[in-house]
């Protein structure tokens, strides 16, 4: 080895000694065994029983300022009916609170609410403010492990309380069942008044839960078939004017009405397209009735089907990429399935009855219909391939489901036999949950919106 | 700039590598699987508590338990190894010489014990042969004694006795046997008794393959379904399972919060953890048997509601 001028540093040269107890170390470390963790029991629990609902605690929302009490006790009634009308949360009697008067700004005392067996509570507060506009503010909390699980303020016109009270509901619904909430939506409807003879039917729009009811038409023309846009705040509907029925298109804020098209012949059951810009009916020519669509821009219209059969009812699948309608093609009036720009048509029911009015979920995963068999009138579901069918309920006379916008709940109208008339009913899709929803007078033919926010 | 190593140093760092590299991954193999220890319940006592557990009652029965047995084996005619040796009678002669008591008690003393029939496995007999030599040769010399009297009124002749009439004053008397044997008590219990267990058997608490989480975990689950309020999973089958690792102290109160397994992935499965952990909290305390704490103190309950309505 030469000696170099210490310009730089030595380079390290590790002696024979070092390198050898180098590598024994390295060894070491490498052999060093892996310790197999030891797993303990697993035990499974699986649910037993029927479903229970889930009980919530939800007292009265606070006053913000001392004329609030009245906002307050109302927003709380309304949140408390819509968590127990969906059949998944059973709100708690205020009789059995130990604690009445809440607050907001603190962390509950959560033992209160143990005691009467509380796994939820919603702490809420209305404050008007000095421009006029409510403040709403709510805490939702999980009683066993003290968390805070939502929260959230609202700012909002005084009289739209009732809305804030909707949007409050879906979420505390949300939250709590994993779903998405639908309470804050509006259905459409033929509100019938008067006797059995001579019943004057009227387009009607209310709260999901019978509340803010409107009427749409005066009741001197038979109103048929209403329902909602998508999208946009209208509603299409078959109307029996002078001469022919007609397709109408009606927007709801501005009150202003339109013909959808001028057809030759009679159109029947209208439903919009998902994205508000088409509209889907059956025209009936002659003997036989197709669907058509129409573009509400352009006026153009396509014909889908060509049969001497009678196609009608069709509803769009929410992609927009199918439609499903009730044909009798077959001989009976059965659903069928088909591209939304016409093409060859697929069966899908094949039970005892005959299968009308079909109406795609907006989730896509299920088609609720009207069965007709063995002298019952039921309301039932079925996936889009024609599997899974399931009837929700079966009586002397159920017709025209709708769904809500999480596909979650179905409402039909119920006719029951002898001089009565008919009303709204809802049920869950798994059957449970039948429950009436309030109308004025009798009611039928009801479409459900999409969520309003 | 390079670095100076060594050739040989070089060559003996690869050639290191090389072999233990091998080594390495050739030789390493899964690391054995411990085997399931059982887990002993132990617990810390004091010598006072030791002996107030250990003293018994002047007045208490005495306890002299059979040990129990899973079976009994069939009781075997055993083969005796000396065929059955009928009486010889006593052969008197003329020419038998008085004997003499010296010279026969030795050959009496080597006398071979005579085979016991061995009908029980009792071990009563094993400190018989220690015990045996001088209690034996008692009866002998008693039963030599008597035979010397009864020759002396014979004649007695003053030929040389044969030597074969000696062992034929050896009688071999197997009603002696009887006296022969041990006649104290047994001093040692049987380590294996002749009774069935009439328990089935279910293995024992310290046995290796100790697991009575079917007890234990049937009950948590009872309790903790009565809090238990799964959400709603509607009609369609999922499948969904969330589980948690929990600690449990002895009065059955939770340890530590709850670990769940894993985030959940939809909104669904976050409810349906919430929910669960809510019935684990909310369920305590637990009662579950404290002989099995060491089971329950750690474990992994599965929540699964797959509800197919």
């Amino acid at each position: 080895m030469t000696d170099k001028a210490p310009s730089h540093p030595t380079p390290f040269r590790p002696s024979r000694r070092q390198l050898v107890s180098g590598m024994a170390s390295l060894g070491l470390l490498a052999g060093a065994p892996a310790r197999s963790a030891r797993a303990q029991k697993r035990i499974p629990i699986p649910a037993e029983g029927d479903f229970v609902p889930l009980p919530i605690a939800v007292p009265n929302f606070a006053p913000g300022t001392p004329s609030d009490g009245e906002v307050g006790v109302g927003v709380t009634q309304i949140i408390t009916n819509n968590l127990k009308r969906s059949g998944l949360l059973a709100p708690i009697d205020q009789a059995a609170y130990l604690e009445k008067a809440v607050n907001i700004d603190v962390v509950p005392q959560f033992n209160n609410w143990k005691t009467i067996a509380a796994q939820a509570l919603v702490i809420g507060r209305m404050t008007r403010q000095a421009d006029g506009r409510l403040k709403a503010e709510f805490r939702l909390w999980d009683v066993a492990t003290a968390q805070p699980l939502a929260g959230q303020q609202y700012f909002t016109q005084a009289e739209n309380w009732r809305r804030i009270a909707h949007i409050i509901s879906d979420q505390i619904y949300e939250r709590l069942t994993g779903e998405q909430g639908y309470f804050d939506s509006r259905v459409v409807f033929v509100d019938e008044t008067g006797a059995k003879e001579r019943r004057v039917k009227r387009l009607a729009l209310m709260d999901q839960d019978g509340a803010n009811v409107r009427y749409l038409t005066r009741g001197s023309d038979l109103v048929l078939t209403p329902r909602f846009s998508p999208s946009t705040q209208e509603i299409t509907y078959m109307e029996f004017g002078q001469g022919d029925p007609r397709v109408y298109l009606f927007n709801i804020e501005t009150g202003q009405r339109e013909i959808v098209g001028n057809f030759p012949g009679m159109t029947f059951s209208p439903r919009f397209s998902p994205d508000g810009q088409r509209v889907i009916m059956s025209l009936q020519q002659g003997g036989n009735s197709n669907l058509f669509v129409m573009d509400l821009r352009s006026k153009s219209t396509t014909r889908l089907t060509d049969t001497p059969a009678i196609d009608t009812s069709p509803s769009y699948a929410p992609d927009g990429g199918r439609i499903c309608f009730e044909s009798d093609r077959g001989g009976k009036p059965q659903i069928y399935v088909m591209p939304a720009t016409g093409g060859p048509a697929q069966r899908i029911s094949f039970g005892e009855g005959n299968y009308s009015t079909p109406v795609w979920s907006p989730r896509g995963d299920y088609i609720a219909f009207t069965k007709q068999g063995g002298g019952q009138f039921s309301i039932g579901i079925m996936k889009p391939d024609g599997s899974g069918e399931r009837i929700l309920t079966s009586g002397f006379h159920n017709e025209g489901p709708t769904f809500a916008p999480n596909g979650r709940v179905v409402m039909f109208f119920r006719d029951p036999a002898g001089n009565a008339g008919p009303s709204l009913f809802t049920v869950d899709i798994s059957g449970r949950f039948e429950q009436r929803v309030p109308t004025p007078g009798f009611a039928s033919d009801p479409a459900w919106s999409p969520l309003l926010s | 700039m390079t670095v100076k190593i060594d050739k040989t140093v070089a060559v003996s760092i690869v050639l290191h590598v090389l072999v233990i590299g091998w080594g390495l991954f050739s030789f390493s193999t899964r690391a054995l699987p411990l085997p399931e220890e059982d887990t002993v319940a132990v617990d810390v006592i004091s010598a006072d508590q030791l002996a107030k557990v250990m003293a018994g009652i002047k007045t208490g029965k005495k306890e002299n338990p059979k040990p129990l047995v899973e079976k009994v084996a069939e009781a075997k005619p055993v083969d005796e190894t000396v065929g059955k040796i009928t009486e010889k009678a006593p052969v008197v002669t003329d020419t038998t010489p008085p004997p003499q008591p010296k010279p026969v008690e030795k050959p009496v003393e080597k006398k071979p014990d005579p085979p016991k029939p061995l009908a029980e496995a009792k071990p009563k007999e094993e400190p018989k042969p220690v015990e045996k030599k001088p209690d034996t040769t008692d009866p002998i010399a008693e039963a030599l004694k008597k035979e010397e009297k009864k020759p002396p009124p014979k004649p007695q002749a003053a030929v040389p006795p044969p030597q074969p009439p000696k062992p034929k004053d050896r009688t071999f008397d197997q009603t002696k046997i009887a006296a022969l044997l041990d006649k104290r008590d047994p001093s040692r219990q049987a380590a294996v008794g002749d009774t069935l267990n009439s328990n089935a058997a279910l293995g024992t608490a310290k046995g290796k393959s100790a697991d009575n989480s079917a007890t234990w975990g049937r009950l948590f689950k009872e309790q903790v379904d009565r809090c238990w309020k799964p959400p709603y999973g509607g009609i369609e089958s999922q499948n969904p399972i969330v589980a948690f690792d929990i600690r449990l102290k002895r009065d059955g109160t939770l340890e530590s919060a709850p670990i769940p397994e894993g985030t959940p992935a939809t909104p669904y499965l976050r409810v349906l953890q919430e929910s669960a952990l809510r019935a684990i909290i909310e369920c305590q305390p637990y009662k579950l048997p404290a002989e099995l704490y060491d089971e329950w103190k750690y474990f992994t309950p599965e929540f699964a509601p797959d509800r197919r309505s």
